[in-house]
């Protein structure tokens, strides 16, 4: 792992877990150096969709998904960061996983405390095999200025990251065990004039998964950096590697040293300080003992803080650090992605009103807004179209259309005849298409065979939408449904639709009028669309169920319907409809 | 924090399992049948039999007995065991341990008290895939199986030392006499075979105040630590940060003021304003306590990455209006010393509380560096 092509790279970060304070501070590091969109690209975490940050004075969304196979492909190419803040239990597990799914994954960096020494040791030899700089546990991360900054590290609030001068780099590299004291360092070097090459809290366990040797090696391999300031501790044997390095010209750099815990002497059994690691096992690993062998090597060993930043030299950082400034951020109650002012203007899916008027059918027009962006494919549009006109009505007998027609006859207005329409709209009727369509999700994705999809449904008593019809039967198809077909061809092989027809050809066995009707055809060919011609992915489609949007074809088609039963109703305007007291038989 | 000693009877419960002996040992010296034992304290002390904390070829009634007597010395587990002669020269040594190059088996037909003696008899194997196992069971009389099972424990159980000093083999059967297992306790979560009832630290007689930090960094997810070093020093320090608590420290010990210092402690992990509030009315009642005659408090730290400063020193403000009057009768004074998120909301309410009781030395931000604040902290007290 070289630093030199960290760099050069577009640092694109995925957060293991979440971590609202961290997440800001780094978004706010990527604001201050002048990226132009955020370092994380998403967050894996249960519970949400997406997560709201401020960039700079305004507002941008994290994408949220359960787990990393719910990741979009690009995603998963790019990401070449992990910060993990899950807990200490699941960073073994989780950082694993997103070594072995991520391609390009150059950097870890682990947030939790308390990980078994074990874990760490096994996290080594997979970070070695893999070439991947893994930092922690108990690391608050690092920091390469102008580049990235991931986890805590230099401070969690944009007036401190201005403080830290941190925003572009320098010649000093700053090696820590120390969370808290990382940041100090950093203080004491920029507070000296000189500019940070790069910062790295290593986490203060026994066996922190990079250890202060490959840390100084990374060091003394970047070309950026030209002087190393380090902070250890009591406890454990790193300082006599790191002599050992210096003696074998392997570390040839300046290291400016503090290592901390001389203090101990004045017990008679030293106490467990803070870190896992500080406690020192006997008398090689005291303070005193590790500060005399480092000396002995050439390290400039401090004893007091304050004699750091004397100790270094080389160029001076200019003191403007020119970072953007931030006064007036507001939490907005809402987000939207379909309209909104731009420069006092209606834009709708990122045009100017009229402009997309002009542009778009009212199909594709329904259809973008439906989703949420702007629709190009043709082929989507023309179906929506065509989906629109076949739900539009199907007679005044239907439930929906009875309670418009009703409330019309009561002399109630339009609003409210629409409303006790659609009000109907349930599971029980008109709801099917969105049923039908998360089914046949499901039952593609689940792996299972059309028969085991059948045979579920039939273990629960329950009836599968999309599936039967009062007249049409096998030797008798439904018109509307042969009319739909005229969309398949679809380059996914129209998987959604050949698993409908699966499924049909087992419950038809069963029974002639259990075909697929035209509510689970739409469903099935919408599906086999958006795939094919919208990218979308089985857990989109899934939410696009979730969130209703086949009910909104449908609602939005017979709203016309029901518009036109009630002005119908309206024009004849025959008085109170009643039933008659032998239109209900009364049981005592 | 990670590393913890096991008590004996449950190391050796877990290794005699592993070996798969049998195991006659009690944890209860209370309840025992007729028979000669022998009672240990078992409380992770070192040099049990200079401090007369074994009791050797003693009947059942005796065990209790000399149960009682040592726990009014303040001890509380015991390990009891049939008392069996033997042979010093029939003991052997045994270790394993792990670190960034692998496992490690340290060996000797030598063993107890006196292996240090007979260091050179020592023989460390680092452990692989090409390790001779059957060489390793001549060596060191337990077969094969055995020593494989041994490596399976240590890593199943998160061991991070298993120490094997003295062992006997009679007729192919191994004898553990003494045992002592150090675990990694971040897995206490993750293992069957122990628990946290089952770690064990010298016995230390708790100051009350000790005695609340430690409770409340038992309920709290936030990390706190406190421990008196010299109950009538001058200088009592109120830190956080693993890394900046032992630097405060190792200022004032570097500046000659040692023994000065009157505790070495520290809060970390971005506790609630109520737990700072208890931690510090710890502190606080501590230095009122201590007879010196001039008395100074630090407070602070480095540069916090993500703890709140307004927050926890909103407790701290709360123990020091408490205890202000007091404090200022005993002529007490301040220095703070922090950075980090919100600090200067944070410094600037510690200082009103402060200024309200004149207790007020100095009050810094990361300008000042820790030193140059601790020489700020020495000056309240040097003549």
């Amino acid at each position: 792992m070289k630093l030199a092509e960290l760099r050069k790279t577009t640092p694109s970060v995925i957060m293991l877990g979440s971590h609202p304070g961290v997440i800001q501070s780094m978004l706010d590091y990527d604001y201050m150096i002048g990226r132009e969109r955020p370092s994380i690209v998403a967050i894996i975490a249960h519970g949400r969709k997406l997560e709201r940050y401020f960039w700079g004075e305004d507002e941008v969304v994290i994408p949220v998904v359960p787990k990393l196979e719910r990741l979009k492909k690009n995603v998963v190419e790019s990401c070449n960061v992990v910060i993990n803040v899950q807990s200490a239990r699941r960073v073994l597990s989780s950082t694993k996983a997103a070594i072995e799914y991520l391609p390009n994954l150059k950097i870890v960096s682990i947030f939790a405390e308390q990980t078994p020494e074990a874990h760490s040791l096994e996290l080594r030899e997979i970070a070695q095999q893999k070439d991947v700089l893994v930092v922690g546990p108990s690391s608050v991360g690092i920091l390469l200025p102008g580049v990235f900054k991931i986890g805590a590290i230099g401070g969690t609030q944009y007036k401190q990251l201005v403080d830290a001068k941190i925003a572009h780099p320098g010649n000093t590299a700053v090696i820590s065990t120390s969370g808290g004291m990382v940041n100090e360092l950093i203080h004491i070097v920029t507070g000296g004039g000189y500019g940070v090459s790069f910062a790295m809290a290593l986490g203060g366990d026994r066996y922190p998964v990079t250890d202060p040797m490959s840390a100084m090696l990374l060091a003394e391999a970047d070309e950026a950096t030209e002087q190393i300031v380090y902070f250890g501790e009591l406890g454990g044997t790193d300082e006599y590697e790191i002599a050992k390095l210096i003696d074998e010209g392997k570390l040839t750099k300046n290291v400016v040293a503090y290592v901390a815990g001389v203090v101990a002497e004045l017990f008679d059994t030293p106490p467990q300080f803070g870190h896992a690691k500080a406690l020192a096992q006997s008398q090689d690993e005291s303070a005193t003992a590790k500060k005399e062998r480092l000396r002995k090597s050439g390290v400039v060993v401090c004893d007091h803080l304050s004699e750091i930043a004397s100790n270094l030299s080389g160029e001076k950082l200019a003191d403007d650090q020119n970072v953007s400034v931030i006064t007036n951020r507001k939490k907005r109650p809402f987000i939207s992605h379909i309209s909104g002012d731009v420069d006092g203007d209606v834009h709708l899916l990122g045009h100017e009103l009229l402009e997309t008027v002009e542009n778009n059918s009212l199909a594709s027009l329904v259809l973008s807004m439906l989703l949420g962006k702007e629709v190009k494919s043709q082929k989507a549009v023309e179906f929506t179209d065509l989906v629109l006109k076949m739900l539009v009505d199907h007679g005044p007998y239907v439930s929906g259309a009875i309670n418009t027609i009703v409330t019309a006859r009561a002399g109630r207005d339009l609003a409210s005849g629409l409303a006790a329409g659609l009000l109907t709209i349930g599971p029980r009727f008109g709801g099917a298409i969105n049923e039908a369509s998360r089914g046949w999700v499901d039952g593609v994705t689940s792996g299972m065979s059309a028969k085991e999809f059948v045979d579920s449904f039939v273990a629960k008593g329950g009836i599968i939408s999309g599936i039967g019809h009062k007249k049409y039967r096998i030797d008798m198809p439904d018109p509307r449904v042969n009319m739909l077909m005229k969309f398949t061809g679809n380059s996914n092989g129209d998987r959604y639709l050949k698993f409908a027809r699966e499924v049909e050809a087992i419950t038809t066995q069963k029974k002639g009028n259990l075909i697929l009707n035209v509510d689970g055809a739409i469903g099935a060919v919408m599906l086999d669309i958006l795939e094919s011609e919208l990218d979308y992915t089985p857990d989109e489609l899934r939410e696009l169920a979730d969130i209703e949007f086949f009910n909104a074809l449908f609602i939005l088609s017979r709203s016309v319907g029901f518009t036109a039963h009630y002005l119908d109703q309206r024009r004849h305007d025959e008085g109170l409809f009643r039933l008659s007291a032998d239109d209900v038989r009364y049981i005592e | 924090m990670p590393r913890r000693k096991l008590s004996e009877y449950r190391a050796k419960q877990i290794v005699t399992t592993a070996l798969d002996v049998p195991y006659e040992g009690w944890d209860n010296p209370d309840k025992l049948a007729d028979g000669t034992y022998v009672v240990k304290v078992d409380q992770a002390v070192k040099k049990r039999f200079k401090n007369g904390l074994v009791g050797l070829k003693l009947s059942a009634s005796e065990v209790k007995k000399w149960a009682d007597q040592t726990r009014e010395k303040g001890y509380e587990h015991f390990i009891v065991e049939p008392y069996r002669e033997h042979d010093q020269s029939e003991e052997r040594y045994l270790s394993l341990t792990r670190d960034g190059n692998g496992m490690h088996l340290t060996i000797s037909s030598h063993g107890g008290v006196d292996i240090e003696d007979n260091a050179d008899t020592l023989e460390t194997i680092t452990l692989d895939d090409a390790t001779d196992w059957n060489t390793l069971a001549k060596k060191t009389r337990l077969s094969a199986e055995q020593l494989r099972a041994l490596v399976d424990t240590y890593t199943k159980n998160y061991f991070t030392l298993l120490e094997i000093n003295p062992y006997i083999v009679r007729d192919g059967v191994p004898h553990i006499l003494d045992a002592a297992v150090e675990v990694d306790d971040a897995a206490a979560l993750l293992v069957d075979a122990w628990g946290e009832e089952d770690l064990r630290r010298p016995p230390r007689v708790l100051s009350d105040e000790e005695r609340t930090v430690a409770e409340l960094a038992e309920k709290s997810p936030a990390s706190f630590s406190f421990q008196l070093i010299n109950p009538d020093g001058s200088l009592f320090v109120l830190l956080s940060g693993g890394g900046a608590s032992v630097t405060v420290c190792d200022e004032i010990y570097s500046a000659g003021y040692g023994k000065e210092l009157a505790n070495y402690g520290e809060y970390s992990g971005n506790p609630t304003e109520e737990e700072a509030y208890i931690y510090t009315s710890a502190v606080l009642r501590t230095l009122l306590r201590s007879q010196a005659k001039k008395k100074a408090l630090f407070i602070g730290g480095a540069v916090a990455n993500f703890t709140d400063i307004a927050k926890t020193f909103a407790g701290i403000c709360h123990a020091i209006d408490e205890y202000g009057e007091q404090l200022q009768k005993h002529g007490v004074h301040v220095v703070v010393r922090r950075g980090g998120p919100n600090q200067e909301k944070g410094l600037n309410n510690i200082r009103a509380v402060l200024d309200k009781y004149n207790l007020t030395a100095a009050v810094y931000d990361q300008t000042v560096t820790i030193d140059a604040a601790v020489k700020r902290l020495i000056e309240e007290v040097a003549q």
